[in-house]
C-alpha cells in the first residue's frame, strides 16, 4: 500500500515533486519521504485528479470565493477596498487520535484563561497571592477597571476563545497565541469548508471528515443560553464595528449562519439600564451581545470616550444583569505573549493540573531573571512589546545591525515590563498549490471552542493559515498569507459525514421584519434612491450618445440640439458649453458624456452614484441575497473598468458598456421584485425607488417639454426613448408626437411603470402598507402629501396641460411639476423625520 | 474647617437633546482629615433613571439618564464637608526606597500604590519627563522632599493659563509649551514621577473660595504620592503649596479620565456652552453669604 501511494504519487503526474523544508516537520511526508498514513486517501485522490483537473477544480473554487463575496479587508489599503479570501485547495489533515489530543489541551487552556479572567477581574488572588506579577496586570492597558466585580454572562468571561497553533520540528503542538477577545477566524473556517467540501466532493467523503455544521448548531443554542432572564425566546445580536473592520464579511457571515441581527453601535440603546435595538416598530429588547468590536470601544462612557462606536450605558447594563455580552468586556487582557510565561504554574494552581499544551517559551522581562536571560541569548529571541500597540510588531534581533540590537537592549534595560521574548518557532511545512506546482510553506492552525455550560466544546477543524512566501515564517492574512480548510479525520468507520450547505437566506429583508433596525431602512432607502439614480443616468446617457455620432437618423433619436438642451436643463453642463462650432460642441459633448460614464469622481455622474450605492450597501451585505449582491459588483466591475485612450472608442465603449449596464439593472429591479418577501425592508427599498424614479421623471419632464423650444418633436421622441416607452407610444396612438399623448403615456398613465402617476399609486400602496404596522404613521404627512399629489395627475386633464399659454409656454404643466416636486420633497422630509430622526450622531462631554 | 459646597455644571444646547446618560463624581469622599457630613446632588431635567455605585478606587459614582429633550443639563452637587489641617510631615525615606518597596509591594497598601506607577491614558511616563524631574530626584534624596520641589519646580516654570490647553491635548505638548490648566500641572506631575517608576495619583477637587488660589472658583487637581509607613503626601503644582483644610477631595484615580467630575453623552444638541461654578464657603459664616459673591 505505502509503495504503491508512492508510485502513483511520483510517476503518474509529476505533481507531487513535492520537498518539505528541512529542519521543519512536515505535515505529509514523513523525514524517509512517505507520506503520512492519514494523508494517503487525499493524496491518492489528488494524484488521480492530475494537476489540470486540481486546476480547474481551484479555478472553480476561486469562483465559488467570488461569488460568495468572502473577502478580508485590509488596513491601509488606499482604496479601502476589500479582497478576495485567499484558500489554497489542497486541506490540512489531522488525525483523529492527534485531534483528540489536540481537543483536550484546547479545553484545558480555555478554561484555565477563564479563570483567570474570573480572578484578575474579582478577587484578584493571583495578584495578593504573588502567582503572577502585579504589573502584567496594572500595566496591561486592556485592564478595564470599570468591570471590576461585574458578574458574566453565565458566571464565565470567556465565551468564544481562539488559540493559534504551531508544530515544531518534533511533531509536538505549540500555542503561539491566544485570542480571548472577540476571536476572528471561525466564520472563515467554515467558508473555507463549504467550498472546498464543494470543490473536492468525493475527496471530502471518501475522507470521512468531520462535519462543521452541528458545531455552529450546538454553538448558537449554547450561546443564546447565556441570556439572562431565561426568556422564552431570547434575542442575540452580532456587534460589528462596521463595514470597514477587516473581518467585517465574517461578522455579516455569522449574522447570517446564526440568525442574529448584525448591528452597530448605533444600532442600539441603553434605557432603565436594559439594551434595546432601535426597529422600525419600536425598542426591542436585546438579551445577548455577542461582540466582534474590540471591549475598551463597547461603551464610550465609561470605557474609551474617544470613539462613539460603542454604546453608551452598557457596562451599567451588563451591572444591572440585564444582558449578556460575549466575550465578558475586559476579556482583552489575556491577549498578550505575556501570560505564557506563568500559565504552567497558573495551570497548577488555578486546576490543579498540568498544562497539556506547551507555548512557545516565553520570558517577561520585568522579572529580573528572565530579563538577564533575554539580554545575553537576544540574537536567538523574538522581541515583542508586553502590549502591543497598532503598528508594533515583533523585532528579530537575529537579523539586526550591533548599533540596533544595542539600542534595543537599552530599551529593554529602561522599561523591562514592556517586553517579552519568544522562542523563534520553527513552523511546520504542508504542500500548497503555488504557480503551477506543490510548493512547502509554513502554516500555523486557529482552533476554536465555544463555552456550553458546563465546559468548553471544540471545532472539529479550523482556520489553517498559510505563510505568503517560500521561507517565510510570518503568517498573518494582513500580509497577504493564504488559507486552507482543516480536515480532521473522523475515528469511527461508521461516521460517513456530508456536507450540505445551510439554505442561503436570499432576502432583501431582515428575518423578522419588524425587527428592522431604523439605520437599515435608512440605507435600503437611500440603495433605493441611489440605484435609480444609475439607472436614470444610464438611460439618460444611452438616449443621448446616438446624438453626437454625426450620422443620427433625424426624428428617431436625439440630435445635437436636443442633447444640449436637455443636458443643461439637467444641469450637467457648465454655462459656456453653447458656444463654439457644432464640431467643437459634438466633441465636448463626446468627452463630457464619457465622464459621466468612466469618471467616478464626477459629482452625479454614473460611477459617482455607484459608490454612493456601494456606500449604502455595504452595510446592508448581510441583508442582501448573495445574487443581489453580485449583481451589484458586476455593476461595480463594468463601470470601473479603464476605458479606451480614444475618444472615438471610448463612444464605442461606453455604448456597449450602458446596454450591459440596462440589463444589469433589470436583473436587479427584477430581483427586487421576484426574489424578495415583501417586508419593512423591501418597502424601504422600493420607495426609495419610488421617490427618485419620480423625481426624475419630473425633471426630465420639465426640462424636455415645458422648457424645449417649440418644435418639440425630437425632444418627446428622446423623453419616450428615456422612459423605454417608444413602442408603446407607437403602439397606442398611431400618430406623430404629440405633447398631451406623450403627457398621457409619462405622467399619467398608471400602468406605465416608468409615469409619474404610477410612482405615487405605488408610494402610496407603501405608506399605507407602512401605515399599518406602524399607528402613529395614520394620517402622516408623507402619506396625504402622496395621496394629494396622485389625486392632483388625475383631475389634470392632458389637452389643458399640453395647450400654450398667451406667452406660448406650457405654464399649467409647468406648475403642475413644480407641485410634484414640492410634494416628493416634502415626502422625502416626512419619511426622514419618522423613521431615521433618532439617527443623529451623539457625541461625548465631559467637564 | 467646615465648608459648604456648591458645584454647578450648566450645559446650554443650541438645539434639543433627546437623550442623555451622564456619570458624575461629585461626592466628595469620606477619610481620614476629611468627614462628609451631607451631601446631594440635583439634576434638572429630572431623570428617568439614578444609579448610585463605586467605582473601581472607591470614589463615589452617580449616573443619570435622561430620554425626554431637554434645552439644557445641569448638574447640582451641594454638601458640608469637615477637613482637618493636615500635620506637615515629611518622611525621610529615599525615593530609590519607595520605587524598590512599591515594586516589591509586601503590603496591601504599597501593592495598593503600586497600580499607580504604571502609565494611564492622560498621563504616562516618558523620557522627556524623566530627565525633567531628574535633577530634583538626586541620589538618596527623600521622596516627600523631592516631590514637593517638583511640584514647586512645576508652579514657577509653567504659566497657568486657562485657555491653552485642552484635555485632549497630549502630554508632552502640554510640556513643551509651558502652559496650561491644574489638570495638565498633575498630569505632568504625575508623569514626571512615574517616569522614574514612583507611585502617583490624580486628586480631583476643590480649593476653598475667595483664596488667592489658581483654580478656586472651579473644579481643581493636585497630585497625591504614596510613602510607604507613611501613606499619601498631596501637593498641589498649580498653587504650591501642600494640601491642607483649604483643599476639599471628591475622588482620586490615575489621571482625570478616571475621576471627571460631570461628564455625559448626549444625543443630538448642536453647538453647546458649558458654564461650571463651584463655591467652597465656611460654614460658620452667616448663611447669608453663601451663594453670593
Amino acid at each position: 500500500m505505502k509503495d504503491a501511494t508512492t508510485a502513483s504519487l511520483k510517476s503518474r503526474t509529476g505533481l507531487w515533486r513535492y520537498v518539505p523544508e528541512p529542519g521543519h516537520w512536515d505535515e505529509v511526508l514523513t523525514p524517509a519521504g512517505f507520506p503520512r498514513r492519514h494523508w494517503r486517501a487525499l493524496l491518492v485522490a489528488l494524484g488521480r485528479m492530475g494537476p489540470e483537473q486540481l486546476s480547474r477544480r481551484w479555478r472553480a473554487g476561486q469562483q465559488l470565493i467570488q461569488a460568495n463575496g468572502i473577502t478580508y479587508n485590509v488596513y491601509g489599503d488606499p482604496q479601502g477596498k476589500e479582497r478576495p479570501w485567499k484558500l489554497d485547495l489542497i486541506p490540512l489533515v489531522i488525525d483523529a487520535a492527534e485531534w483528540e489530543r489536540l481537543e483536550r489541551a484546547i479545553i484545558q487552556r480555555a478554561t484555565l484563561l477563564n479563570a483567570m479572567l474570573a480572578d484578575l477581574y474579582g478577587p484578584q488572588n493571583l495578584i495578593h497571592q504573588r502567582h503572577l506579577p502585579a504589573a502584567t496586570l496594572f500595566a496591561n492597558p486592556h485592564f478595564l477597571r470599570p468591570c471590576c466585580g461585574i458578574v458574566p454572562a453565565g458566571g464565565v468571561h470567556l465565551h468564544l476563545y481562539a488559540a493559534d497553533l504551531a508544530r515544531s520540528p518534533s511533531g509536538q503542538w505549540w500555542a503561539i497565541a491566544d485570542r480571548t477577545q472577540a476571536p476572528s477566524g471561525i466564520g472563515y473556517a467554515l467558508e473555507n469548508r463549504l467550498v472546498s467540501a464543494q470543490t473536492l466532493p468525493s475527496v471530502f467523503n471518501q475522507c470521512r471528515v468531520r462535519q462543521l455544521q452541528p458545531f455552529f448548531e450546538a454553538a448558537r443554542a449554547a450561546l443564546l443560553a447565556l441570556a439572562p432572564n431565561l426568556r422564552a425566546n431570547p434575542r442575540a445580536v452580532l456587534l460589528t464595528p462596521g463595514p470597514h473592520n477587516e473581518t467585517y464579511f465574517e461578522h455579516s457571515f455569522l449574522a447570517r449562519q446564526w440568525g442574529f441581527p448584525l448591528v452597530e453601535g448605533a444600532d442600539l440603546t441603553v434605557r432603565d439600564n436594559r439594551v434595546f435595538l432601535k426597529t422600525l416598530a419600536g425598542l426591542e429588547p436585546v438579551d445577548l451581545v455577542l461582540r466582534r468590536m474590540d471591549d475598551s470601544f463597547c461603551d464610550p462612557l465609561e470605557l474609551r470616550g474617544d470613539s462613539l462606536l460603542g454604546v453608551p450605558g452598557l457596562v451599567q447594563a451588563l451591572r444591572s444583569g440585564n444582558v449578556a455580552v460575549a466575550n465578558a468586556l475586559g476579556s482583552g487582557i489575556l491577549e498578550t505573549a505575556l501570560q505564557m510565561a506563568f500559565l504552567p504554574g497558573l495551570c497548577r494552581q488555578l486546576l490543579g493540573e498540568d498544562l497539556r499544551m506547551p507555548s512557545v517559551a516565553t520570558w517577561w522581562c520585568g522579572d529580573e531573571e528572565p530579563r538577564r536571560y533575554v539580554l545575553e541569548h537576544l540574537e536567538e529571541l523574538v522581541i515583542k512589546p508586553t502590549f502591543p500597540r497598532y503598528g508594533q510588531n515583533a523585532e528579530f534581533p537575529a537579523t539586526m545591525s550591533e548599533a540596533a540590537r544595542r539600542e534595543l537592549a537599552h530599551r529593554i534595560e529602561a522599561r523591562p515590563e514592556q517586553f517579552v521574548a519568544q522562542e523563534q518557532v520553527d513552523l511546520s511545512t504542508a504542500p500548497v498549490r503555488a504557480d503551477q506546482v506543490i510548493a512547502a510553506r509554513h502554516i500555523v492552525l486557529r482552533v476554536f471552542a465555544v463555552w456550553n455550560g458546563s465546559s468548553y466544546m471544540v471545532l472539529p477543524g479550523g482556520l489553517t493559515r498559510v505563510s505568503q512566501e517560500d521561507r517565510s515564517l510570518v503568517v498573518s492574512m494582513q500580509l497577504g498569507g493564504g488559507s486552507k480548510d482543516t480536515w480532521v479525520l473522523s475515528a469511527a468507520e461508521t461516521d460517513t459525514p456530508a456536507v450540505r450547505r445551510t439554505a442561503e437566506t436570499a432576502v432583501t429583508t431582515p428575518r423578522s421584519s419588524a425587527e428592522l433596525p431604523s439605520r437599515v431602512a435608512d440605507n435600503l432607502f437611500w440603495l433605493g434612491r441611489y440605484a435609480e439614480r444609475v439607472e436614470s443616468g444610464v438611460r439618460l446617457v444611452r438616449a443621448l450618445l446616438p446624438g453626437l455620432s454625426g450620422e443620427a437618423d433625424f426624428g428617431r433619436s436625439a440630435t445635437l440640439e436636443t442633447v444640449l438642451h436637455l443636458l443643461g436643463g439637467l444641469n450637467y453642463l457648465p454655462p459656456e458649453f453653447s458656444a463654439g462650432s457644432i464640431a467643437s460642441q459634438r466633441w465636448n459633448l463626446q468627452r463630457l458624456l464619457g465622464t459621466m460614464v468612466f469618471d467616478p469622481t464626477r459629482t452625479s455622474g454614473i460611477g459617482w452614484n455607484l459608490n454612493q450605492i456601494r456606500r449604502v450597501s455595504w452595510p446592508l451585505k448581510e441583508r442582501l441575497s448573495q445574487d443581489t449582491w453580485r449583481v451589484l459588483q458586476q455593476l461595480e466591475m463594468d463601470f470601473s473598468s479603464t476605458p479606451p485612450a480614444s475618444t472615438e472608442q471610448r463612444f464605442v465603449a461606453a455604448m456597449s458598456l450602458l446596454d450591459r449596464a440596462i440589463v444589469t439593472l433589470s436583473a436587479f429591479a427584477g430581483l427586487l421584485m421576484e426574489n424578495t418577501t415583501r417586508g419593512y425592508g423591501w418597502r424601504f427599498l422600493e420607495v426609495g425607488r419610488r421617490l427618485e424614479r419620480a423625481l426624475q421623471m419630473t425633471e426630465l419632464l420639465r426640462v424636455g417639454a415645458v422648457q424645449a423650444p417649440f418644435e418639440i418633436e425630437p425632444y418627446l421622441e428622446t423623453l419616450l426613448q428615456i422612459a423605454d416607452s417608444s413602442i408603446t407610444y407607437r403602439t397606442r396612438y398611431l400618430t406623430a408626437l404629440r405633447i398631451e399623448f406623450v403627457l398621457a403615456l409619462l405622467l399619467a398613465d398608471e400602468s406605465n411603470p416608468r409615469s409619474v402617476a404610477f410612482q405615487f399609486a405605488t408610494l402610496l400602496d407603501h405608506a399605507g402598507n407602512l401605515q399599518q404596522r406602524d399607528p402613529s404613521a395614520s394620517d402622516s404627512i408623507e402619506h396625504a402629501t402622496m395621496a394629494r399629489m396622485l389625486a392632483e395627475i388625475r383631475n389634470a386633464d392632458m389637452d389643458d396641460l399640453a395647450t400654450r399659454d398667451a406667452e406660448g409656454d406650457l405654464g399649467a404643466l409647468e406648475d403642475l411639476l413644480k407641485q410634484m416636486r414640492t410634494g416628493l420633497f416634502d415626502i422625502s422630509d416626512a419619511l426622514t423625520a419618522r423613521y431615521f430622526s433618532h439617527l443623529t450622531p451623539s457625541r461625548l462631554t465631559s467637564f | 474647617m467646615r465648608y459648604l459646597t456648591s458645584h454647578t455644571t450648566r450645559y446650554l444646547y443650541q438645539e434639543p437633546v433627546s437623550q442623555c446618560l451622564s456619570e458624575a463624581r461629585l461626592i466628595p469622599r469620606s477619610m481620614p482629615g476629611q468627614r462628609v457630613l451631607a451631601s446631594r446632588i440635583h439634576v434638572e431635567p429630572e431623570p428617568a433613571v439614578i444609579d448610585n455605585r463605586k467605582d473601581y478606587f472607591g470614589n463615589d459614582v452617580s449616573s443619570f439618564a435622561i430620554f425626554r429633550n431637554h434645552d439644557r443639563f445641569i448638574t447640582t452637587a451641594t454638601g458640608v464637608v469637615e477637613v482637618e489641617a493636615s500635620l506637615l510631615s515629611s518622611p525621610a525615606l529615599a525615593w530609590e526606597r519607595v520605587r524598590d518597596l512599591v515594586a516589591a509591594h509586601a503590603s496591601d497598601e504599597s501593592l495598593a500604590a503600586y497600580e499607580f506607577v504604571f502609565d494611564s491614558p492622560y498621563a504616562a511616563a516618558a523620557r522627556e519627563l524623566a530627565d525633567f524631574a531628574r535633577s530634583t530626584f538626586t541620589p538618596g534624596r527623600p521622596y516627600a522632599e523631592a516631590a514637593r520641589e517638583l511640584s514647586h519646580r512645576i508652579h514657577d516654570e509653567f504659566t497657568y493659563l486657562p485657555t491653552s490647553s485642552s484635555i485632549n491635548m497630549p502630554l508632552l505638548e502640554v510640556f513643551h509649551n509651558r502652559c496650561g490648566v491644574c489638570q495638565d500641572f498633575a498630569h505632568i506631575m504625575i508623569g514626571a514621577l512615574r517616569s522614574l517608576c514612583l507611585p502617583a495619583r490624580y486628586v480631583s477637587g476643590y480649593l476653598r473660595s475667595g483664596a488667592q488660589y489658581q483654580g478656586a472658583e472651579a473644579s481643581h487637581a493636585w497630585v497625591s504620592v504614596f510613602v510607604p509607613e507613611t501613606g499619601w503626601l498631596s501637593f498641589d503644582p498649580t498653587n504650591d503649596v501642600v494640601p491642607s483644610d483649604g483643599h476639599v477631595t471628591l475622588a482620586w484615580g490615575r489621571d482625570y479620565g478616571d475621576v471627571t467630575p460631570v461628564k455625559g453623552i448626549a444625543l443630538g444638541g448642536g453647538h453647546q456652552t458649558v458654564e461650571v461654578e463651584v463655591r467652597v464657603v465656611p460654614a460658620e459664616r452667616p448663611s447669608g453669604c453663601f451663594g453670593a459673591q
